[in-house]
């Protein structure tokens, strides 16, 4: 067997072992370019601002006050705990929502966080979130992809070697191009 | 094979469930608790020293998990937690947890551009009217460089 066939079969089977993980950093990608501060590719935020009974003069912040403020949201999520932010805020934390309230105007803002199902998962493995073993995974899969990148270039033939040559340049103009006008 | 798969899968699935405590970052390696209120009244003291602190997560990076509002042992303070990008991300779910965690003090000089930008965000965040004529002075923000964090 010549080296170009054993190349072949290497760039084909490790091809093959590479699609998931290829599919998992490619959606992940997508989102990650994408993070802004209205943005967070992981969970999905939700601000509502709304009104409850502002709380009487001079009160200060309680247990029946924080029931009297989750029981007027009908916010029946597990209770964390409450923080005292200013004189006239105080922060409650429930599971999956946090209850800024300000007493004097009763005025409340939520934020209802959820993680996006699916892209929490991807984008956990993709930022490496679990470290450990994981890391030696994605060292494993950028090596393999190294691999690919030189066996595929090995794949031109003669007969498109124009094609091969351009088609590499561009991928290597774009980056350069890049960090030269824009560094 | 197949009750390999389950076995992994059960195993997995278990630690997950019971991965209550979330350990990030390096290993903490300090045992006695700084107060945040301490830190907040002597912070020259403190530059440059590695402390351990305790406090309920207020605030999140909702973004990138890159910071935390730390709340101190006295009412209405608060400690900012920087962390380097990646390196820690904290979750959202921290929100209302308790947090001990393990960094440098450091000093951040802003601006006068900044300090009113900061400013502006603190006191829209507080929904309070904001008149940038009122900065007078770039200010100095002191801040943790987190290091390793548990998330009780």
């Amino acid at each position: 067997m010549n080296w170009k066939k054993i190349n072949y079969i290497l760039h084909r089977d490790i091809g093959l072992l590479c699609i998931g993980l290829t599919l998992l950093y490619a959606i992940s990608g997508v989102v990650v370019n994408h993070i802004s501060h209205d943005f967070n590719p992981s969970y999905k935020i939700e601000k509502i601002t709304s009104q409850v009974s502002p709380a009487p003069k001079g009160a200060v912040p309680d247990m029946v006050m924080v029931k009297s403020v989750l029981t007027e949201l009908e916010e029946y999520g597990k209770f964390k705990n409450v923080a005292f932010i200013s004189p006239d805020n105080i922060r409650i934390f429930v599971e999956g929502n946090t209850i800024d309230y300000f007493l004097s105007s009763g005025t409340v803002v939520q934020e209802k966080v959820q993680k996006r199902p699916f892209l929490y998962e991807l984008n956990y493995l993709h930022l490496n979130k679990p470290k450990k073993s994981w890391t030696y995974a994605a060292d494993i899969y950028a090596i393999l992809l190294g691999f690919l990148a030189i066996s595929g270039l090995l794949m031109i033939r003669k007969k498109t070697i124009k094609r091969g040559v351009i088609l590499t340049a561009i991928g290597f103009i774009i980056p350069i191009g890049y960090i030269i006008f824009l560094l | 094979m197949k009750k390999f798969i389950y076995i992994f899968t059960f195993v997995f699935l278990c630690s997950t469930a019971m991965a209550t405590t979330i350990h990030l970052g390096e290993k903490l390696t300090l045992t006695k608790v700084t107060k945040i209120s301490e830190i907040n009244a002597h912070p020259k003291k403190y530059l440059g020293k590695r402390v351990l602190i305790e406090g309920t997560v207020i605030e999140v990076c909702a973004a990138r998990g890159c910071w935390v509002d730390i709340a101190s042992d006295l009412p209405f303070q608060k400690i900012l937690v920087k962390v380097i990008d990646g390196v820690i991300v904290f979750p959202m779910t921290a929100k209302g947890r308790t947090a001990l965690v393990e960094g440098i003090v450091e000093v951040i000089h802003l601006n006068l551009r900044e300090t009113v930008e900061y400013s502006q965000h603190q006191a829209e965040k507080r929904g309070k009217k904001f008149y940038p004529t009122s900065v007078k002075e770039p200010m100095k923000l002191y801040r943790i460089k987190g290091l390793g964090a548990v998330i009780k």
